[in-house]
């Protein structure tokens, strides 16, 4: 059974444009312009439950955009999809159960308590009974080693430590899917190889999917098997990670002068430039 | 009550503990806020003390009326930010794409977002209101009233700033036009409504809801003291009172239907809604 299916996503955004200058504002109040943006163009794709798929592309591509739709952020202009069965869109409360989000650059944590409360604001919001929240509290601090600082204000942890409690947090309900959206952003190479590990472990130890996006080629690599790419809203790419790099080394790839020496980042770098890539301001 | 509602009910009780807090991690600065505010609020009152020795009644009201005017508006408003300070900053939310997080989790998007902030200096103004309503002439009959009508004017509030903050999810800069609106509403408040007159009595009372959040309750408050002290027969207290009933019923009524129509517009406009992909931090 699939845990993801989007066929034919879309989403435009329309937005208000102004020429420069004064005289473009005023103009812009008396004779207001929308552009419409193309942000997510028909994409289609499919992910088996337990997999963990990289979601790839530069900024403005569309990756976000779709997780979004697939989370019920967003609603999409067009084409359907089925979140472990389910329209995030029409049953958003009863995917919210089942699903887990990290966004790197977005905290859902409060600062201002300690990550134990936390935990417990979570526990309350899944409508988990308290007596089970302790017990997962207890198993998740175990697992990922947060007892040194479980009682410690969010506001006074490190990066990191920050990281690794989001991850646990959005782990309190035992979702079946995982959206990661950069979690390692910002994080210096030892704690971004701790958090890969804690993202391993879940995935084996819970059966988890997980979607991952991430402008940092370590973790796609040291992670995925499967590589979706993305570029100006559409899929450019849908691939395993092995046939990737075998189809690039190899010189199958006819536009392409491949060394033996290529990195994964070399190779994605390619791609993009192959497929003439538009960055969005 | 349902499971789904007593969930509902604890995460937001939970949230509004949290906030309150968060506020408290410095008791002092947490005092302070309070007692100033309340300060702030007694020194408005002085121009009323003087312009009720140069004459008698302004707009059909007495001082105590005024003093029960001044004491609804500021613990309406108090309760109103202490439990749903969120509504206030709405056009902020949506601008910067800060709804995700609510969107994420299993629960009612409004609630959780309208109960996710609380403003501490505001529970100065409610506490001032109830020392406001016991000096105008207190009564436990007026005290459960006023209760009443703080709730249905704290309803009434969230929900003309809700439904105002929602025209955001259409409009660019909407929020400056509504701020405004909300801040006007809370000068009108504190006026005696017989000073309008004509259209903009109108408007007060239908387009701008500070009629049914505190001009009619106070009109309640004062005709039930009123009754009270004149020593009315059995008959006629029954009358009163049920009179006092239906429009206690009235404001209760429009204060929900104002906010049906304020979390209809909210999920009207939460479909328009862009997200962003600001960093951000829940403070």
């Amino acid at each position: 059974m699939y845990a993801i299916e989007a066929e034919d996503l879309s989403k435009t955004f329309r937005v208000r444009v102004k020429e420069k200058g004064m005289r473009g504002s005023i103009r812009a109040i008396l004779r207001p312009q929308v552009e419409k943006i193309t942000a997510v163009d028909r994409v289609s794709f499919t992910v088996e439950e337990g997999e963990m798929l990289a979601f790839i592309g530069p900024n403005g591509a569309g990756k976000s955009t779709t997780i979004k739709m697939l989370t019920g952020i967003l609603c999409p202009d067009g084409g359907s999809v089925r979140v472990l069965g389910l329209d995030p869109v029409k049953r958003r409360k009863q995917l919210a159960y089942q699903i887990g989000t990290v966004f790197g650059q977005k905290e859902q944590l409060w600062t201002h308590l300690t990550p134990y409360d936390n935990f417990r604001f979570f526990g309350a919001i899944y409508d988990i009974p308290d007596r089970e929240t302790e017990e997962r509290i207890g198993e998740l601090a175990e697992r990922f080693a947060l007892e040194a600082f479980i009682n410690t204000p969010v506001r006074n942890l490190s990066l990191g430590q920050r990281i690794r409690c989001e991850i646990v947090a959005s782990l309190i309900h035992k979702p079946g899917v995982l959206f990661l959206d950069e979690p390692t952003i910002g994080l210096d190479p030892v704690v971004k190889e701790n958090i890969r590990g804690l993202i391993r472990q879940m995935n084996r130890e819970y059966h988890t999917t997980i979607l991952l996006t991430s402008h940092d080629v370590g973790d796609i690599e040291k992670l995925c098997r499967r590589i979706i790419i993305m570029n100006a809203g559409q899929i450019v790419l849908d691939d395993s990670m092995e046939h990737l790099k075998q189809h690039y080394l190899s010189g199958e790839d006819a536009e392409s002068v491949n060394s033996p020496s290529m990195s994964l980042e070399d190779i994605i770098m390619e791609i993009y430039r192959a497929e003439g890539r538009t960055e969005k301001v | 009550m349902s499971t789904a509602v007593k969930n509902q009910v604890r995460v937001c009780l939970l949230s509004v503990k949290y906030n309150i807090m968060r506020e408290m991690v410095n008791p002092v600065t947490f005092v302070t806020n309070i007692l100033f505010m309340m300060l702030n609020n007694a020194t408005i009152l002085v121009q009323w003390f003087i312009l009720f020795r140069l004459r008698g009644e302004i707009g059909g009201y007495t001082m105590k009326d005024v003093m029960l005017l001044w004491g609804l508006t500021a613990s309406s408003f108090g309760l109103s930010k202490v439990l749903f300070a969120r509504a206030f900053s709405l056009p902020e939310l949506i601008i910067s794409g800060k709804l995700d997080s609510y969107l994420v989790q299993p629960k009612n998007v409004c609630l959780s977002m309208l109960t996710s902030a609380t403003s501490t200096a505001s529970i100065g103004d409610f506490l001032y209101g109830l020392v406001l309503m016991a000096f105008s002439g207190f009564s436990m009959g007026r005290l459960v009233l006023f209760l009443l009508f703080t709730v249905t004017g704290a309803v009434i509030f969230v929900a003309f700033t809700l439904l105002l903050g929602s025209l955001s999810f259409w409009f660019v800069r909407a929020e400056m036009a509504g701020g405004q609106i909300v801040s006007g509403m809370i000068s009108f408040m504190t006026y005696p409504d017989g000073i309008f007159q004509g259209v903009s009595r109108y408007l007060l009372y239908f387009l701008i809801p500070v009629g049914m959040a505190v001009w009619k309750p106070v009109h309640i408050m004062t005709a039930f003291s009123g009754n009270a002290d004149n020593g009315m027969s059995v008959g006629a207290a029954g009358q009163s009172l049920q009179s006092g009933l239906a429009a206690l019923l009235t404001v209760a009524g429009y204060a929900i239907a104002l906010m049906s129509i304020a979390v209809f517009i909210f999920y009207r406009g939460l479909r328009r809604y862009s997200s962003s992909s600001l960093m951000e931090a829940r403070m």
